[in-house]
């Protein structure tokens, strides 16, 4: 019994920082249909640069994070302008190829400019556990579940209740209304793919301190990020955030008591079951962004 | 559309055209070297490629060998066995390297092999630990690190000291963890300790509580811990958040104690390391002032301290491939092949000297290099007391 | 000008034996020959019917294991074990259409995805059977035996150049009559209007599913290839990384053209030895990167189609080749 506690309490701090990783590429899917694959490495970039401003720049814990969402917004930002506006039209495929190579270019430039050696963040908090009864728990991990689910809260709220988030899901949904209606449609492309570039930052600053930095860390976020994706069916927002968090439990209940070998295969079957049986996911009666 | 394509196919030619053999190249005597520079275990790659660096500056500064200045061509893998084939044809036949260093991880390694026999170039084996690599009749390897079963023995003596009953095994999915937990496991066994739960996690994984906390309900008190130094940080960080409480020893050498003392912090107090070289007392070691040179080198060129117990393969491995070089007399890879059987140094890990392995007439050569144990005590490294009686 | 360009093309291949007498160029050109099988097969789904596969590394992998335990273990013949390269994936392909292409586009992505990943996981983890993370040694060469005669080992890299060469003309003349026929009619019909093919009586799942069985077959032999070859398979081929290169190969030679993924093998293969050549390691794979980025920037339908825009041919056939 404390032993599955234990898993589940694991299982959903795993899954918000899942789902987390999961709303910021489901967002680019579903409004601008980009399947970018440099996710993760927006991801790695959020976690070098919470780390640059933490151990070279001397900036604050609590500062850094906003501040590795600026950057990883930023970098989001240049990449649309530069090279996914001119490819507008292409066909998803050729998108898809012009992310691969962004991700590969990404990943090798963080190799070059910090090198291969694993780095930690160090962080306010005290690494003795909060001890719950029969479970506990690090105080720095209660810290990111919780700001992951503000976040994720307020990326909800963000595109519900504002006029931006207003304009960006008319933009998506028929264009030419958008424009007479005096949307900016360049405009919203950019700020789109710097959000969900943004999100995927935060979600490094925050797993940075948790995990260790090191340049290929994205790709693990990827997968994830892809799998949360998938289980909450393609573009659909809450579905990601509560896809994550059933990620996070299965792969762990799996892992704890089938075969941690097979721990990844959960997911996937997950996957699977989910396409066949719900194809257009678990939680597919949510609201859709899309 | 017609500029892309005609910038496109210059672009093409200029990088062909910058790939033709240089004149100057001549004049050296080449060696292949071929690590996971990118990738994943891109630290430990780059490490080992920083003390092959040394020991190339190192044998450079005394003249060379048959009076010519050597040169490392570095190679990465990808951490990809196709990419380690790859690499390994183009050193053999474009450059024609007398003898390559290699492949650090044992599927790379076994990918590069087949080569080997088919052009006839010896490897010096530095890091790989898969039995299979000596066993299976392949005449041009040479290893001078342990393979598991090696490793295990060299525990053995301090069985005892260690007082297990009971073991759990917390490993990397790859040959290096499976060949691991089977060694030890068998070695356990054999003492009259039992076996408790086996993990696994991937190479790639950063979240083990699963794992940890199905460790944590069993009743064993020692954990084993296969896996890079990365990984070991986690699984230690994650443990203490669980007040998982057992008797921690890591095996492979790769741990780092000094990077595992800075990154898990106190969750690393109180754990043993089986290691190959230790940097930290350098005088402790076989050879204590070579030891203690490398460590300064390494100090000023600026290489971060935790990389030594990897880095050290890489001087090692360069010194055992020169060396054969030197007894052959001649940089052909058939002679240095012969003459790396006669090679008898002392490295930085203690004397490197082959016994043959594998099935008679084939067989590969396998060092027999010194293990080490360490222990974290008060956030520093230190020998456990029944070492140092 | 068109089959000028294809009969040089194709003496050039006949004959590089002859001129590329360095084996690490040759080792080059075989990799890019498997590689050209494997992008074939993946153009057949996603440049005919628009279907992208990226678990297309599993077909290839079942193909490289198949063939790998059957003559290591089973000890079988070489040519029983690529067979079963070819069956095996088949059987795989038609099981993963049927429950996907009902569902198609981005669901077909993530259900290959899922597969492969499942699939790497098996041969990892599945030790009595795969060897596990270790990997499987010692795979034999191909060789021919015919009865009355010593059997001749295809060992040389002339030998099996030209065993490649033979796969690869296989590939592109089995591309090309599926193409030409009703099926590759009926599949260009299909990923232009899907209505409008199925008003005329067009099925779509039984064309999809046929596609991808013959892709998978056609991965699973590049795989059997590619064991015979490097004579060593581990867990390893099935890496993300192979499905990325084989799409990259599609793409950029060109998707739903039979030159383009044949053009894109050749040169993605080369192009990663010629950066090795060029640079030191630090560089190669970001300017592979950049380079990528840079191809699809300025020609984003591939090159073998902006190569077609260059030279327009006055009486050029409607042809979907």
């Amino acid at each position: 019994m404390d032993q599955l506690l234990q898993h589940l309490l694991n299982g959903l701090l795993l899954g918000a920082t899942y789902s987390l990783l999961g709303i910021g590429l489901t967002l680019v899917f579903g409004l601008m249909n980009v399947v970018n694959f440099a996710h993760g490495e927006f991801y790695t970039l959020g976690a070098y640069a919470a780390f640059a401003a933490l151990a070279l720049a001397s900036v604050h814990f609590f500062l850094a994070i906003p501040l590795a969402i600026v950057a990883g917004a930023g970098a989001g930002a240049i990449c649309e302008r530069l090279l996914l506006r001119p490819l507008r039209g292409q066909s998803i495929d050729t998108v898809m190829l012009v992310m691969i190579g962004v991700w590969i270019a990404m990943q090798n430039a963080e190799l070059l400019g910090w090198g291969g050696v694993a780095r930690s963040v160090p962080t306010p908090f005290p690494t003795q556990p909060l001890v719950l009864g029969p479970v506990s728990v690090a105080p720095l991990r209660v810290f990111v579940f919780v700001v992951s689910a503000g976040l994720i809260l307020g990326a909800h709220l963000l595109l519900a209740r504002t006029k931006l988030g207003r304009a960006m899901r008319a933009t998506f949904q028929d264009r030419e209304t958008a424009a007479l209606m005096g949307v900016s449609i360049e405009r919203i492309h950019t700020i789109t793919f710097a959000f969900g570039a943004g999100l995927a930052a935060a979600a490094g600053a925050l797993l940075g301190p948790v995990f260790l930095l090191y340049p290929s860390m994205g790709d693990l976020a990827s997968l994830k990020a892809f799998s949360v994706v998938i289980l909450g069916g393609l573009g659909n927002f809450a579905g990601a955030a509560l896809g994550g968090l059933v990620l996070g439990v299965a792969e762990e209940l799996g892992a704890g008591y089938v075969s941690s070998g097979y721990r990844d295969a959960v997911g996937f079957l997950m996957i699977v079951a989910v396409l066949l049986l719900r194809p257009s996911g678990i939680f597919a009666r949510a609201e859709r962004v899309g | 559309m017609t500029r892309a394509i005609r910038a496109l196919s210059v672009a093409l030619a200029v990088l062909f055209a910058l790939g033709a053999p240089t004149a100057w190249a001549q004049e050296t005597v080449k060696i292949g070297v071929i690590e996971p520079l990118s990738g994943p275990v891109a630290a430990s790659g780059n490490y080992v490629r920083m003390g092959a660096e040394i020991a190339r500056d190192w044998i450079n500064a005394k003249g060379g060998v048959l009076g010519r200045k050597i040169e490392l061509l570095i190679e990465d893998n990808k951490s990809d066995p196709k990419e380690a084939a790859t690499a390994a044809e183009k050193l053999i036949v474009r450059d024609k390297v007398p003898v390559i260093m290699g492949a650090w991880g044992s599927s790379m390694t076994l990918a590069a092999m087949p080569k080997l026999e088919e052009y006839g170039v010896p490897m010096v084996v530095e890091t790989s630990s898969a039995a299979s690599i000596t066993k299976s009749g392949n005449p041009w390897i040479f290893r001078i690190s342990p393979p598991s079963e090696m490793e295990a023995l060299g525990l053995e003596k301090y069985l005892k000291d260690f007082g297990i009953k009971q073991a759990d095994f917390l490993a990397v999915n790859t040959d290096w963890g499976r060949g691991s937990v089977t060694a030890f496991g068998n070695l356990l066994k054999k003492s009259g300790a039992s076996v408790g739960a086996v993990e696994f996690m991937d190479q790639a994984a950063t979240d083990m509580n699963a794992q940890i906390t199905k460790v944590k309900a069993g009743s064993a008190d020692t954990l084993f811990l296969t896996t890079s130094v990365e990984q070991i940080t986690l699984v230690l960080k994650q443990a203490q958040e669980q007040r998982l409480t057992r008797k921690v020893i890591t095996t492979g050498g790769s741990s780092s104690p000094s990077q595992l003392i800075k990154q898990a912090g106190a969750a690393a107090e109180g754990t043993y390391h089986i290691l190959f070289f230790l940097p930290w007392f350098p005088e402790a070691m076989p050879d204590g002032k070579l030891a203690k040179a490398f460590v300064d080198e390494w100090a000023k060129r600026g290489h971060p301290f935790e990389g030594l117990t990897e880095g050290f393969r890489g001087h090692d491995g360069i010194l055992t491939a020169v060396e054969g070089i030197r007894v052959a007399g001649k940089a052909d890879p058939k002679a240095v092949q012969q003459a790396l059987w006669k090679v008898n140094l002392m490295g930085l890990n203690g004397p490197i000297k082959f016994e043959k392995d594998g099935p008679a007439g084939k067989e590969s050569g396998q060092s027999k290099p010194s293990i080490f144990i360490v222990q974290v005590k008060d956030g520093k490294i230190a020998l456990p007391a029944f070492v140092k009686k | 000008m068109r089959r000028l360009a294809f009969v040089i093309g194709l003496a050039v291949a006949v004959t590089a034996p002859l001129w590329v007498w360095n084996p690490y160029h040759l080792h080059t050109l075989i990799m890019a020959g498997i590689f050209a099988v494997l992008a074939l097969s993946l153009n057949l789904l996603l440049g005919y019917t628009g279907q992208l596969s990226l678990g297309h590394a599993a077909f290839f992998g079942i193909g490289a294991y198949a063939t790998a335990l059957l003559s290591v273990k089973g000890g079988c013949s070489p040519w029983i074990g690529l067979l079963a390269a070819i069956v095996l994936p088949g059987v795989a392909g038609w099981v993963i259409g049927r429950l996907a292409l009902k569902l198609r586009g981005a669901y077909f992505v993530l259900l290959t995805i899922s597969f492969a990943g499942c699939v790497s996981l098996v041969s990892v983890n599945w030790m009595d059977l795969t060897n596990g993370p270790l990997g499987l040694p010692g795979v034999p060469a191909l060789e021919i035996a015919l009865p009355g005669l010593p059997a001749l080992p295809l060992r040389s890299k002339t030998a099996f150049y030209y065993v490649v060469l033979l796969a690869v003309m296989l590939a592109y003349l089995l591309c090309l009559a599926l193409i030409r026929s009703r099926v590759g009619r009926a599949l260009v019909a299909l990923r232009e209007n899907e209505t409008l093919a199925a008003s005329v009586g067009i099925d779509g799942t039984h064309y999809l599913v046929l596609a991808a069985v013959i892709s998978a077959a056609m991965a699973g032999f590049g795989g059997g290839l590619y064991a015979h070859y490097t004579r060593f398979v581990s867990p390893e081929v099935f890496l993300f990384t192979y499905t990325v290169t084989m799409v990259i190969m599609v793409v950029a030679g060109g998707k739903g053209t039979l030159a383009g993924p044949v053009v894109g093998a050749v040169l993605f293969t080369v192009l990663p030895e010629a950066l090795r050549a060029a640079t030191s390691w630090q560089w190669q794979m970001l300017l592979y990167g950049i380079l990528l980025v840079a191809v699809l920037f300025f020609l984003p339908e591939g090159i073998v189609p902006a190569l077609r825009r260059l030279r327009p041919e006055p009486h050029r056939r409607a042809s979907p080749a």
